[in-house]
């Protein structure tokens, strides 16, 4: 075997560690809140997983690609030595994929995205030293810690309070929730639609602008709200029901809400952290072709399609066990609250992730759950999970870059 | 396996409302224990009383399951302290209602003609007393679904009026039965007036214990 198969089939089965990890990691974290306010069955809540990732994945997740590993080194200060890119990305790849395998299984909710950084970081300064790194890029990681949670948490706080004070508050909240739900479907529709087709499918060649990508988003949100306009209508209400009853019923109108966004937090997942398992693997193909670094590295279908069907595979193997376990656990949340959640975080990553901020989808969900509970919306929260995350965010880019440096190191001697 | 979403911990209201049932059932044995008592069945008396003891007993697990599990990291919708406060003006219904108990069994306990219709009315009247008051926590369910406020709160708060008038009510017969019983002068035994006095007022405080569940769920209202 030469060294290019060889670099080759490393990087593959790195790309492909590192994609299962994900895969069982963070999946659980998307679909647990519709599992557990049993808006989903487990077995539905996997496929829709599987779909949405895979969907966002292969069909936007190229585009994201890019933008993480270029926005964290300098390609070009590779030139005289392109194969030390090659060791590097697949270091990174392997020192990411190595911490979420440990973060799984000590159940810590770490981020994929800070996970590659940190990899990326580690590798670049001990090649090319401290300048080759984008600094301000890694300051945007560190911003993101404080962003991620506060966002989600504001957003689903107000969205909690809108629900609570036009539908929960009223005497008949059955008949307030079905006036509700069509403008609630329209809103979600135009905002989906919306992350899809702005600066979204590039990979399908439907880059449009702000203006085109609003226009359709805002017919297919008309097209959404009239379908919810019907289909609202056959919920019965009859107004001998006391309102325990007429609550348990606004519930039901809230699970197909909550659907709706477990599909888009999957998608968005999909699209958004694909890119930590394929971006290196597509950069160590693109040098191995022809021995040169690239500003602009291609996205090989096939490499997307490795990476979208790997995490597919890691959530169905791995992410699922996971979620049996969290689905019977989470026994306190009803889909109002999971919808709230839910959509406060999808809505920040959204936001975030079209400014080019790395925010990780784990900590906004934890921020909009505090929102929620902090405008009285449960029962009950277990603020252990606060210092969880407090580990997590000070230790996956030291470790990542530590092991990231040591590969790398090692590759230096048996491959200099 | 952790992940975040064991950030969902046990709500403690559910318990909360287990330890209610409790306490509930050890109200609905008031009724049957005057009944025996009038009718001089003191082994139904025991068998009644011990029952409560057992009950009041498996209330005072929960108490304490609900206490243990309420850890500092745990964040409530309402204050913890007053939350607290609940469970314990809960408990206090059940001990009241053992109190009861324990003292109709100090001796076989003869039932004056003269205060039985007061007495049978006390003793109705604070029962529903304390119905209301496990009512009350059967609303907590729907309170949280409104997040303490809107229409639910309102009615919740109505409640709590209501059941503000029913312990004053139970109060001033109270006060009516102890002016009967004392109006009996030398005609009862001095045991058996000192005995009788108990448990007027033990009827009293179940009453008393139950108002402070209003108060208690007005503050989870006002916050």
């Amino acid at each position: 075997m030469d060294l290019d198969t060889f670099l080759l089939s490393f990087a593959v089965i790195a790309c492909i560690y590192m994609a299962c990890n994900i895969g069982a990691n963070d999946v659980a974290n998307a679909m647990g809140t519709s599992v557990g306010s049993k808006s989903l069955t487990f077995r539905q809540a996997i496929l829709i997983a599987a779909v949405a990732e895979f969907v966002g994945a292969f069909f936007v997740g190229g585009e994201v690609s890019n933008t993480i590993r270029k926005g964290m080194l300098d390609p070009l200060m590779f030139e005289a030595v392109p194969y030390h890119l090659v060791y590097g990305m697949i270091s990174a790849l392997v020192a990411a994929a190595l911490w979420l395998h440990i973060a799984s299984y000590l159940g810590w909710p770490v981020s994929t995205t800070h996970s590659i950084v940190g990899g990326v970081v580690g590798f670049g300064v001990i090649a090319g030293g401290m300048d080759v790194i984008n600094w301000g890029k890694v300051g945007m990681v560190v911003l993101s810690w404080v962003v991620s949670p506060v966002m989600g948490g504001f957003f689903a706080f107000l969205l909690f309070k809108f629900i609570s004070k036009t539908v929960f508050s009223k005497r008949t909240p059955l008949i307030y929730a079905k006036n509700l739900l069509p403008y609630m479907v329209f809103f979600v529709f135009v905002i989906l639609t919306n992350a899809m087709v702005y600066k979204g499918l590039k990979n399908l060649h439907l880059d449009l602008s702000f203006d085109r990508a609003l226009i359709i988003s805002l017919i297919v949100g008309a097209l959404a709200f009239s379908v919810a306009k019907y289909l609202v209508r056959k919920i019965p209400y009859d107004p001998s029901w006391d309102l325990q009853e007429q609550f348990h019923k606004t519930e039901n109108v809230f699970k197909y809400l909550q659907i709706l966004t477990a599909f888009y937090v999957a998608f968005a997942h999909g699209s958004n952290d694909v890119a930590n398992a394929v971006g290196p693997l597509a950069a160590v193909v693109a040098i191995l072709k022809d021995g040169q670094v690239h500003m602009n590295v291609p996205m090989p279908t096939w490499i997307l399609g490795l990476g979208g069907g790997f995490i597919v595979f890691g959530l169905m193997v791995w992410g699922a066990k996971v979620m049996a376990t969290i689905g019977e656990k989470i026994t306190e949340l009803t889909p109002s609250r999971g919808f709230a959640a839910t959509f406060g975080a999808a809505t920040v990553v959204l936001i975030c992730s079209k400014m080019g901020l790395p925010i990780s989808t784990t900590h906004t969900l934890v921020g909009s759950v505090i929102g929620v509970g902090l405008a009285r919306g449960l029962p009950t929260l277990n603020l252990d999970i606060i210092k969880m995350i407090a580990i997590s965010w000070i230790s996956t880019i030291p470790f990542t870059a530590v092991i990231s440096m040591l590969c790398f190191k090692i590759f230096l001697i048996f491959l200099p | 396996m952790r992940s975040i979403l064991s950030m969902f911990a046990k709500s403690p209201f559910k318990p909360l409302g287990s330890h209610m049932d409790k306490v509930r059932a050890c109200v609905e044995q008031i009724k049957p224990l005057f009944d025996a008592l009038e009718n001089k069945d003191y082994d139904s008396v025991k068998k009644i009383s011990e029952l409560i003891v057992k009950l009041e007993h498996e209330a005072d697990m929960i108490k304490d399951d609900i206490r243990t599990h309420m850890r500092q990291s745990m964040f409530l919708p309402v204050d913890k302290k007053d939350f607290m406060h609940l469970l314990s003006a809960q408990d206090d219904i059940a001990d009241a209602v053992e109190d009861l108990a324990v003292l109709l069994r100090i001796k076989n306990l003869d039932t004056p003609d003269e205060i039985k219709p007061r007495l049978k009315e006390l003793v109705d009247h604070v029962v529903d007393t304390a119905h209301m008051g496990c009512d009350l926590i059967s609303e907590l369910e729907a309170l949280l679904e409104a997040s303490f406020g809107g229409a639910e709160a309102e009615k919740v708060e109505k409640a709590t009026q209501k059941l503000g008038t029913a312990e004053w009510e139970a109060d001033r017969k109270q006060f009516e039965l102890a002016q009967k019983l004392f109006a009996l002068g030398n005609d009862l035994g001095a045991a058996d007036l000192l005995l009788w006095n108990e448990v007027i007022k033990k009827l009293g405080a179940v009453a008393d214990k139950t108002e402070q569940i209003g108060k208690t769920l007005r503050i989870f209202l006002s916050q």
